[in-house]
């Protein structure tokens, strides 16, 4: 058994994250493409938002459809405050996470004093919350009343500055946020108490595991989070719409790539995010827009087959093979095609690295059987 | 094995996929080693077409210009968008076959935006900075139009759009918008239906508001009072109670509303000599059919916005339906032997693409207008840089399928409204009013005695 | 009163089609375990076949049913074989279904543009009849929907509690291993019941062409309704699912009178949670299952 280093995820995080900080400046120096950075910041929101999602449910097992209703939350108080009352924008964004967080507590405080609360229900409440909150700022005509918010005039801080290097940046902070609160979490007794909660809650119950006490502090950390990366998020939507922020786009999107990370692990949810990411948007700038939702609807299917336990326990598994597929995936893109760009290098990067660690090679003995078993070999894996 | 082989042929679809964008990346991007916004149209386009001695002259030839932007091929825009893809396909055709731009060809690259606006607003960045394309034109769709501006503008590039109905949302100098309605459809809008009503000596006495919550109907209807312009604060149903006809309901309703059944039971309830309603899509025949459900059909009815086709597929019912319109593919508007050959080969185009209702209209139309700014920009400033296109655009006449007009750059870059009232006649769309542009021997037919 | 007595009416018989729609996915959520995205897509799928039957060869709406039910059903069928196959969870099955709904939108832009289509009035008399009852007015497809959903609601129901097939199903949903100790095929039983489903949907399609326009991106404005109504009215209940959606409906269309349209779907989630507070297993739910 190694000794467990809790501390060496969060620090490496940082450290990255502060070279990442003057990543713009790079940018501009050596006149790559601004996108990059906004490819980047993508990445970084959905990050944040799927690594805020995994906090909880991920953890516990409590399948959550209510990422919309916080992500809306930030939005929205973005919108409204900043735009119809004139507040200061970075505080704002606090004030966002704060609210989801709030509307967090207050789903569980409610929803888990049910008794036999089962997960089916806590799924369909925390959908049902989303669209209780589309609907009221419908009515509302202080907070939207159906004619949208444009954001174009927001005043954003210069210290940060141009748009694309300001959005880069405060991405960059939220997801770094939201992915250290989870390596924390998970390596604390929060997440093994959370863990235990998922394997079964009875059990954990008399474990003495504070199920409500846990599952509560949980669920506040993951409106807090995604209500924050909603709030950042609003500078970029910028003119927001009830139909756009409501809907279950988000919410699809976040347990999409979480499951095709791995959500038993900090790293799944990252992972899933850059991989999930990448591939949509070099098909999408390939132009096959008939084919390219077959391509991505058949690569979801196929993971979810292939893959059950999730592609960075997959790959761990499997170092090898993994870089392997990575080193195929660069030689692969200098024959296929002209690598015009950094991002279409890492996304063969990425489809040969994922397509490696698919490829069943080694006997049908060694791989995990189905089910319950399946479950035991990840315990395996994360608790070695 | 099965699963292998499955693997193996997902394998080679995603590679060939990735490559074919990487290679079609190439070609889109001819000139990567300067920012395209200041890239004085290096190429000398006219020099490359005369030294071409011998073949056609009018072929264009060397790196296509590329012409970047977004639409709404999936997501609940598309159904509109679908019309907007094929006018650009059609326009760029025919823009090849004519000579291409500047004497090289043109190529069209368009990206689903997944109808979302922060989507939008990520691809007009990488079209603009990663492809560094040559060109762009709008998206469709209010949020995707007010997010794609902010990008236009960070980098210069000239925006011209087609359908961007929140008037005063758009203050971007370069901006422009090809949608007929003038700064104010608010008011001229609404103005111009009451007008026509009141042309027939029997105007409504009562009216019932039914507002479809998308931010441009809302505006249409009731304003916007935010906006620090006056002339913003006020829509339909403050003229209509100015003009003293009694609002009788006033309802609205969210885009994917799933029960028309109560509303037309509220209408019905209210007896109105007319309805406004500011539909998008499929709402009036939607709203239709609930109300022939109750066998009730009030003396007149106005939509906004609606696709044309499935309103006449209610048949009987949509008899004396009024809406709006800029171009109709009847006379007088293709009096103009010009627009008659574009309105023919928009309709052999939409039916080969299997678009139901392949006829020009406003949608198409105003799509149509807006390629046309931007080749006269392109064209007038003689090259493609977005400083004096834009330059030439604020300071010239364009001539597009509406007509002659200026860009008013006192309006956000908006032009007179340009709307006429159409109505549904024998089975078929024709502008009524105001006289001039009423289709030959056809008159508007309301009388809410009936 | 008049009204309100209609809109309670219109709400009441909408819930017929958000019931017909409900029915199978609650079935294949309750006893499957599968939670069944590519069921939208059945239902708009089958909706795009009835419009294109109606369009190209003048066939009644209705008579699209003949051809669309055992269509859906061999294709939920099939579907239920390769789940089997894979032996996949719950939570994966909703994930790998969200793969075939991304496909089948993709599908269905590619064949039908991503235009409006609705049957005009020639194609589709019925979207502008109704049934007179007193001042009532009964809109048909709607009605039609209604019944159809009532009958199928009351038919599950019969087929589960008297029938051989019923027990399995009912043994299926408590646990394989014992199922199969007392002689039953689960893999056989799940098919036919996945095919059951996958046949429900074919009827809601129909019926959602009859009363609406189609457009690929239409399933999605379903799922909010769709998972209320199946979890409210107790995964697996029919009865359950039925009665769920005449209170969707009903409650739907009072809000509308009282405040407007937008109020509608406000009043319904309230509903929803309020009446999950109380009764966390559903109105028919059973708490074991």
């Amino acid at each position: 058994m190694k000794k467990p280093r809790p501390w060496l995820a969060p620090a490496a995080t940082l450290v990255i994250a502060v070279a990442m900080w003057f990543y713009p400046d790079l940018v501009d120096a050596a006149g790559w493409p601004i996108f990059y950075l906004l490819f980047a910041y993508t990445v970084f929101f959905w990050t944040a938002q799927a690594s805020s999602w995994n906090l909880f449910t991920g953890f516990s097992g409590y399948f959550s459809f209510g990422q919309g209703a916080f992500y809306g939350v930030g939005v929205y108080t973005v919108g409204v405050m900043v735009v119809k009352r004139g507040w200061p924008l970075l505080p704002t964004f606090l004030v966002g996470g704060i609210l989801a967080a709030a509307l967090g507590l207050s789903i569980g405080l409610v929803v888990f004093r049910l008794r036999r609360l089962r997960g089916e229900i806590f799924a369909l409440m925390t959908l049902a919350v989303a669209f209780v909150l589309g609907a009221v700022a419908r009515i509302s005509s202080t907070i939207d009343g159906g004619q949208g918010i444009p954001l174009s005039s927001v005043p954003t801080p210069e210290a940060l500055g141009t748009h694309p290097q300001m959005i880069f940046r405060l991405g960059l902070i939220t997801a770094v946020l939201a992915v250290v609160v989870a390596q924390v979490v998970q390596h604390s007794r929060l997440g093994w108490g959370l863990f235990s909660i998922r394997d079964d809650e009875d059990v954990a119950e008399t474990l003495g595991v504070p199920t409500f006490r846990f599952k509560m502090i949980a669920l506040g950390l993951t409106g807090f989070l995604a209500g924050l990366s909603g709030a950042v998020h609003a500078l970029q939507v910028s003119y927001v719409t009830i139909e756009e922020v409501f809907n279950i786009r988000v919410p699809l999107m976040v347990i999409l790539m979480s499951i095709l990370g791995g959500t038993r692990h900090w790293m799944g949810p990252v992972l899933g995010a850059l991989v999930v990411h990448t591939m949509s948007d070099r098909l999408n700038r390939a132009g096959l827009e008939a084919v390219s939702d077959i391509i991505v609807g058949a690569l979801l299917i196929l993971m979810i087959v292939a893959m059950k336990e999730g592609l960075y326990l997959r790959m761990r598994q499997r170092p090898l093979i993994t870089a392997i597929g990575a080193a195929v995936g660069v030689a692969g893109g200098f024959v296929l095609g002209p690598l015009d760009s950094a991002v279409t290098h890492l996304g063969y990067t990425l489809l040969g690295a994922v397509l490696g660690a698919m490829i069943p090679v080694g006997s049908r003995r060694q791989r995990p059987e189905r089910g319950a078993p399946a479950a035991q070999a990840i315990e395996e894996v994360v608790g070695g | 094995m099965k699963r292998v082989i499955a693997l193996v042929a997902v394998l080679a679809m995603v590679l060939v996929a990735c490559g074919g964008g990487g290679g079609q990346a190439t070609t889109a991007a001819p000139d990567t080693t300067a920012g395209p916004a200041t890239t004085p149209a290096a190429e000398e386009p006219a020099t490359t077409a005369e030294t071409e001695g011998d073949g056609e002259a009018e072929a264009p030839s060397g790196d296509p210009i590329v012409i970047g932007s977004t639409l709404a091929l999936t997501g609940p825009l598309a159904p509109t968008a679908a019309i907007h893809k094929v006018a650009g396909d059609l326009f760029v055709e025919r823009l090849n076959a004519g000579g291409g731009l500047l004497g090289r060809p043109v190529e069209w690259r368009v990206l689903d935006d997944e109808s979302v606006a922060d989507q939008a607003a990520a691809l007009y960045e990488r079209l603009i900075t990663e492809d560094q394309v040559d060109l762009i034109m709008g998206p469709y769709g209010t949020g995707a139009i007010a997010a794609a501006i902010q990008v236009a503008e960070r980098y210069g590039y000239v925006y011209p759009q087609h359908t961007g109905s929140l008037t005063y949302a758009f203050g971007y100098e370069c901006h422009f918008p090809s949608w007929p309605t003038g700064r104010y459809p608010n008011q001229t809008n609404p103005s111009l239906v009451y007008d026509a009503l009141e042309s027939t000596g029997n105007p409504p006495e009562t009216i019932a508001f039914v507002i479809n919550q998308f931010p441009g109907s809302m505006f249409v209807a009731y304003g916007n009072p935010d906006t620090g312009d006056p002339n913003d604060a006020t829509g339909a149903k403050q003229i209509a109670e100015e003009r003293g006809y009694e609002v009788v309901l006033d309802v609205q309703y969210p885009l994917d509303i799933s029960d028309w059944g109560p509303i037309a039971a509220q209408v019905r309830d209210a007896d109105p000599d007319f309805v406004y309603l500011g539909a998008l899509g499929v709402d009036g025949p939607n709203l239709i059919a609930a109300l022939d459900a109750l066998n009730y059909r009030p003396a007149g009815m106005f939509m906004q916005w609606p696709a044309p086709g499935p309103v006449l597929g209610a048949g009987e019912s949509a008899e004396g339906v009024l809406s709006v319109t800029a171009f109709e593919s009847h006379p007088p508007f293709t009096d103009d032997p010009e627009n008659a050959e574009i309105a023919d080969a928009f309709r052999e185009a939409a039916t080969a693409a299997g678009i139901p209702y392949p006829e020009m209209e406003t949608q198409a139309s105003a799509s149509w207008a807006a390629w046309q700014t931007l080749v006269q920009g392109v064209e007038g400033a003689g090259s493609l840089d977005h400083e004096q296109i834009c330059d030439y655009l604020r300071n010239n006449t364009v001539r597009t399928i509406f007509g002659e007009y200026q860009y008013g750059t006192e309006e956000n870059n908006y032009y007179g409204d340009l709307s006429y009232v159409k109505q549904v006649q024998d089975g078929d769309w024709w502008v009524v009013y105001p006289e001039e542009k009423a289709a030959p021997d056809r008159t508007l037919e309301y009388s809410p005695d009936n | 009163m008049s009204l309100w007595a209609q809109s309670i009416v219109s709400g009441l018989l909408s819930g017929g089609l958000y019931a017909m729609m409900s029915l199978g996915m609650s079935l294949s959520w309750g006893v499957l375990k599968i939670i069944n995205l590519a069921h939208f897509s059945f239902i708009l799928f089958s909706g795009y076949i009835t419009y294109q039957l109606a369009f190209s060869y003048g066939w009644d709406p209705f008579l699209a049913i003949v051809v669309c039910v055992p269509v859906f059903a061999l294709a939920g069928m099939a579907l239920q074989w390769v789940f089997d196959k894979l032996r996949i969870s719950e939570f994966e099955s909703l994930l790998l279904t969200f793969g075939l709904f991304i496909i089948f939108e993709s599908v269905t832009s590619a064949i039908w543009t991503a235009d409006f289509r609705r049957m005009d009035t020639v194609q589709n008399p019925y979207q502008s009849q109704s049934v007179w009852l007193g001042d009532l007015a009964l809109p048909v497809p709607q009605l039609a929907a209604f019944l159809v959903a009532l009958v199928i609601a009351l038919g599950t129901r019969y087929l589960m509690d008297r029938t051989d097939f019923g027990r399995a199903v009912r043994a299926l949903s408590q646990d394989r291993d014992i199922a199969r100790a007392f002689g039953i095929d689960p893999h056989r039983v799940a098919m036919q019941l996945a095919g059951l489903a996958a046949g429900f949907a074919a009827i809601a399609g129909v019926f959602v062409a009859m009363s609406r326009a189609l457009f690929p991106g239409l399933a999605v404005e379903w799922f909010g309704i769709v998972f209320s109504v199946v979890i409210l009215g107790g995964l697996g209940s029919t009865l359950g699912t039925l009665i769920a959606a005449a209170i969707v409906g009903v409650v739907g269309g009072i809000a509308t009178v009282i405040g407007g349209p937008p109020l509608a779907p406000l009043a319904i989630f309230l509903v929803l949670i309020a009446t999950l507070l109380f009764r966390p297993q559903g109105i028919m739910g059973r708490s074991a299952t």
